[in-house]
This record gives C-alpha cells, sequence and structure tokens, in this order.
C-alpha cells in the first residue's frame, strides 16, 4: 500500500506543481522517487509537527497543496489544535497522510501507536477521514482526497497485508465497497482500515457474512449504510481504532432508532498496548487477529 | 482620507471596547502605532483589495489585540462604520478574537503560538511563485513562551525567508503578570539573532523609528529572516490604563469611556 501511496504521489505532483509534500523528518525510504522526480516540491519541515501544519495553512491559503506527512501518532494527534484553527476553521485544502495507524508500530508502545486518531478527528467540520484497506483503496481515497474542496486526513495503517479488492475500486465520497458481497447473510462485517484483510479471512469460509469495506468514514454515505445494514441480525464492527469514536461509533449514530439487531464493535479496547512485540502479537493481545475472531463468528 | 492618525484609532478601539462592552483594551493599544505604519506606508494591496493574491500579508498572531487591527482596516475603508458598531455584539461578525473569515485578517489566531507559523507558509509560498510580496506578522512578548514559534523561526532561517517580517510586541505583560514575572525573556533581539534573524530593538510607539527600520529590512534581501523587538506599553494612549494589567480584562463604563475619551482628544 505504501508503493501505492508513493505512485500515487508522485503522479500527482508531476501532474500540479502546486502540490507540495511537507514532512517532519519522516518517510525515510517512502519518498526516494518523490524525492528524485519532484525535488522542488518536498520540503522537509525538521521535527516540529505544530509548525509543520501551520505552515501548510499559510500554503494552502496562497494556493498550494500541502501533503502533511507524519506517523499517525504525531498527525493528527500532536497537532490536533493547528488542524482545527490553522487548516479546518478556513477549509483550506491540506492533506494529512497518518503513517503507521493503529498499532504498527507495535515494539515501539503506544507513543507510536494511534488507535484515537479517527475520534479526535471526527468532531472536527470540514475535514474528511479515509481509510483504506489496499492498494486499490489507497489509489481511490487519494483521488477523492486531491478532488475534494476540504482538508483530509487519510489513514494508512498496517500496509503489506495485501489485497481485499481484485480489481480497482470507485465511487463517491462516503460510499462502502463490498468485498465478499452476500445480500442474503443476516450476519454483516463493516470493517476498515487493516481489519478489511481480517474481516475477508473470517469471512472467506462462512457464507453466512456479507463483507464491506469503509474507506470513508467522513463523509459517510448513510443512507447507504442504511440500505446495507437492513435487514441483518448481526453487525459487527471491525477496527483498529479504539471501540470509542471510531468506525463502530460511527455506523451506531446512523442506525440508532432505526434498525434494531444484534450490534457490536470490536475494536481495541479502552486501554493502551500492555507489551512489546511485532505487529501479529500486538493484533492478539488486542484481540483482533483473525484465529481470535473466528470464535466470535461460528 | 488615508491618515491612520493613532489618536483617531486609538478613538475607534475605544468606541468598539465600550460598545460592545469587551475587554483586551491595553494589548489592542500597544500595536496602534505598528499597524498604523504597516496600514499607512507599507502593506501593498494592489488595487486596495485585501484579498488579492499578490497582496502583501499582515497576520496578526497575538489575536486578543484584533480590535486594533479592525480600526485599521476601517480606516483602510475594507471595515464599514456599522461593522464596527456591531463589533462583539449578538451576529455580529467581528469576533473578540482576529478570525480569518474577515477580509483583511489571515489567520484565526487568540489561541498563541499559531500566527507565525502561518506566516511563515505564507512568506514560503511568495518565495516559491518568485512573487515579491511581504510577510509581516506581529506576534506578542508573553505569546512567544509557546514552542512553536521557535519551531517556526527555525524553519524562517533555514529557508532564507528574508519577506519575513515579525515584529514582536514587547509590552511586557502577559496574562497574569509581567513576562519577568511569569517567563522571563531575558533579550528577545538576541535570542532571535540566536535564531539566525536579522534584529532590531526600537521604541514601538516612535513611527518614525518603525518606518526607518521596515524600510531597511524589507529592502534588505540577504535571506535572513527579520526581526522588530518593538518596546511597547501595554494600555498606551490612555494614562490610567498604561501599564495596568487590569485592562487586559476590563471593561468600560461611562465614567471610565469619558475619561479615556477626553484624554485622548486633549493634548496631554
Amino acid at each position: 500500500m505504501r508503493a501505492a501511496f508513493s505512485d500515487a504521489l508522485v503522479a500527482a505532483a508531476k501532474a500540479n506543481p502546486k502540490i507540495l509534500l511537507l514532512t517532519g523528518d519522516h518517510g525515510y525510504a517512502l519518498f526516494d522517487a518523490f524525492r528524485k522526480e519532484c525535488p522542488q516540491q518536498y520540503i522537509n519541515c525538521g521535527i516540529a509537527e505544530q509548525n509543520m501544519v501551520g505552515v501548510a495553512a499559510g500554503l494552502a491559503k496562497a494556493g498550494f497543496i500541502p501533503f502533511v506527512y507524519g506517523l499517525s501518532a504525531f498527525v493528527p494527534i500532536r497537532v490536533l489544535e493547528q488542524i482545527k484553527i490553522d487548516v479546518c476553521y478556513e477549509s483550506l485544502k491540506v492533506i494529512f497522510i497518518g503513517d503507521g495507524a493503529g498499532v504498527v508500530y507495535s515494539h515501539l508502545g503506544s507513543s507510536h501507536q494511534s488507535t484515537e486518531d479517527i475520534a479526535a478527528l471526527r468532531a472536527i467540520p470540514n475535514l474528511n477521514i479515509l481509510s483504506p484497506a489496499d492498494p486499490y483503496e489507497l489509489s481511490y481515497t487519494m483521488s477523492l482526497a486531491l478532488n475534494s474542496e476540504h482538508a483530509t486526513y487519510l489513514r494508512m495503517g498496517k500496509a503489506d497485508l495485501g489485497e481485499v479488492h481484485s480489481e480497482p475500486v470507485q465511487g463517491d465520497i462516503g460510499a462502502l465497497m463490498p468485498v465478499q458481497v452476500n445480500p442474503q447473510a443476516k450476519t454483516l462485517i463493516l470493517a476498515t482500515g487493516s481489519m478489511v484483510s481480517v474481516g475477508s479471512q473470517i469471512a472467506k469460509n462462512n457464507p453466512n457474512i456479507d463483507l464491506y469495506s469503509v474507506p470513508s468514514i467522513k463523509p459517510i454515505n448513510a443512507s447507504a449504510v442504511l440500505d446495507i445494514c437492513a435487514g441483518r441480525n448481526k453487525i459487527y464492527i471491525l477496527e483498529e481504532h479504539s471501540i470509542y469514536g471510531g468506525l463502530g461509533s460511527c455506523i451506531a449514530e446512523i442506525i440508532a432508532g432505526k434498525l434494531l439487531c444484534d450490534f457490536k464493535i470490536i475494536g481495541i479496547k479502552d486501554r493502551f498496548s500492555e507489551r512489546c512485540g511485532d505487529y501479529a502479537y500486538l493484533m492478539e493481545e488486542h484481540g483482533l487477529n483473525a484465529m481470535k475472531l473466528e470464535g466470535v463468528f461460528l | 482620507m488615508d491618515s491612520f492618525n493613532v489618536k483617531n484609532i486609538r478613538k475607534t478601539i475605544l468606541d468598539m471596547a465600550f460598545s460592545g462592552s469587551t475587554v483586551h483594551v491595553g494589548c489592542a493599544f500597544s500595536i496602534v502605532e505598528i499597524l498604523a505604519v504597516l496600514y499607512r506606508s507599507h502593506l501593498n494591496f494592489p488595487e486596495n483589495d485585501v484579498e488579492s493574491p499578490i497582496r502583501d500579508y499582515m497576520v496578526l498572531s497575538k489575536g486578543h489585540g484584533v480590535m486594533a487591527q479592525y480600526a485599521c482596516l476601517h480606516e483602510k475603508g475594507y471595515l464599514a462604520n456599522e461593522d464596527i458598531q456591531q463589533y462583539f455584539k449578538n451576529g455580529s461578525r467581528l469576533k473578540g478574537l482576529a478570525d480569518a473569515h474577515i477580509p483583511g485578517i489571515e489567520a484565526t489566531t487568540g489561541s498563541l503560538g499559531h500566527g507565525l507559523s502561518v506566516a511563515v507558509g505564507l512568506a514560503l509560498a511568495a518565495k516559491l511563485n518568485k512573487t515579491e510580496q511581504m510577510c509581516y506578522v506581529i506576534v506578542g512578548d508573553g505569546e512567544i513562551n509557546e514552542g512553536p514559534i521557535w519551531e517556526a523561526a527555525l524553519f524562517a532561517s533555514q529557508f532564507k525567508l528574508d519577506n519575513l517580517i515579525v515584529i514582536v510586541d514587547k509590552n511586557g505583560f502577559q496574562a497574569m503578570g509581567t513576562t519577568d514575572e511569569v517567563m522571563s525573556l531575558g533579550s528577545i533581539e538576541k535570542k532571535f539573532a540566536a535564531f539566525e534573524f536579522d534584529a532590531v530593538t526600537l521604541n514601538g510607539h516612535s513611527e518614525p523609528e518603525l518606518d526607518i527600520a521596515i524600510n531597511a529590512f524589507k529592502t534588505n534581501k540577504n535571506g535572513r529572516p527579520k526581526v522588530i523587538v518593538a518596546n511597547t506599553v501595554k494600555g498606551k494612549g490612555v494614562s490610567f490604563m498604561e501599564n495596568d494589567n487590569i485592562w487586559h480584562y476590563t471593561r468600560l463604563n461611562k465614567e471610565t469611556y469619558a475619561a479615556a475619551v477626553a484624554e485622548l482628544q486633549g493634548d496631554k
């Protein structure tokens, strides 16, 4: 997925010299191609994320389209107020790339993990929140971000989980993307980011499950959500994010009072990671790997 | 008439503060001469359009002083009498802190430590576009407690933003006391100089001194950002407000308003 990101960014920047890439001294090998192809459009802002977002706001105000890259633990969390006031209040078009969302930086501990970013951003107006699941969705969400008049936060989670779709996806912003289509299934999984891959591992052995990816958390097509959720016995949300304030909360807000069903949000419980370990270890610690989850869906 | 008479500007501020029953008079008064000099002689708005894409930028990072900027925008004709009369009242578009939704105001400030970064972005944009646009930013001395100010200062030097002129309104007060009492700043000029700025200290109420310094800085394209440390008096212009931090918080009543107006209109 990171290769798809790099390709999309380089292509966009070559097509439009107003696109600038700002990084807070992150993204070492990721930006090799960008630095080679578009050196004039690359700005390393140093280890100073708050200033970087303010600078991006000034650049956007003057007609540039800044991409602001950081680890999602820092962009958006460390710079939340700059995003709110400098960028979103004026509805400036700045595209925030939060890399390594969720528990990707597993060995490094909670300072580098980001399980609260969606919740923190959802309450800020004039900001899209996009969460691609695979390279196809990455390309799609990049084009959504570039075509939007508003600021966008693009949440990049675990990047090497392969493809969940078999071909490029398209749709308006807010659309849901079918992954395993079984409209008669009484159990529906709505997943986002890395958890779409986990969901598809579970769904492929279970014909009674219908699985959709939700790459656009805000805005989201509420009527499409209601249509897809209608008539189900069970709706499960899968996300590598706190159970508070993420995709689950978003769906719950839409269906509350309209649909009656068993509804469960499966994500990071209200706690920090406890142990050191690799990504698979941390996903197990949080009960989010396919093996642990299969029991839930039996 | 484009006079930018500082007594008139202070009178407009008093009128706004009294009719709107609002605070922050002291920190608006300290930057009156700075803004008057900028708007009178330096800020270039092609075809008088404060939103022209090739305008000079003026970022008021210390958003609490916004009444002074409203008064200047009014002098310039960009804000109507009605706007000034409605300031701070229900339904007014003029809020108590600087708000970028108002043409002529470049950044939404008041949460401190934001404006210099936005100004740096604007100055960098002018450099990238190879225009002659200048970017001025007024920061408060209390405000430079904020870390992002120094992040932005590092950036401005690294990217050789010699079209950036930072003006520090050094009135010596912050919310809870003097800057010396709360978070002593030492030499602000030396601090910025250590960040590779060209720096000068002057009397922030002397229009000729400000004029000369700004002229010298804006013509000096030596690759270094500039800072003017402007020694000012909080509440300047009304004797009972000067250097009394209570006028950061106090609302005018009929008596204090009348006394202040009388003093402004007299010769002192």
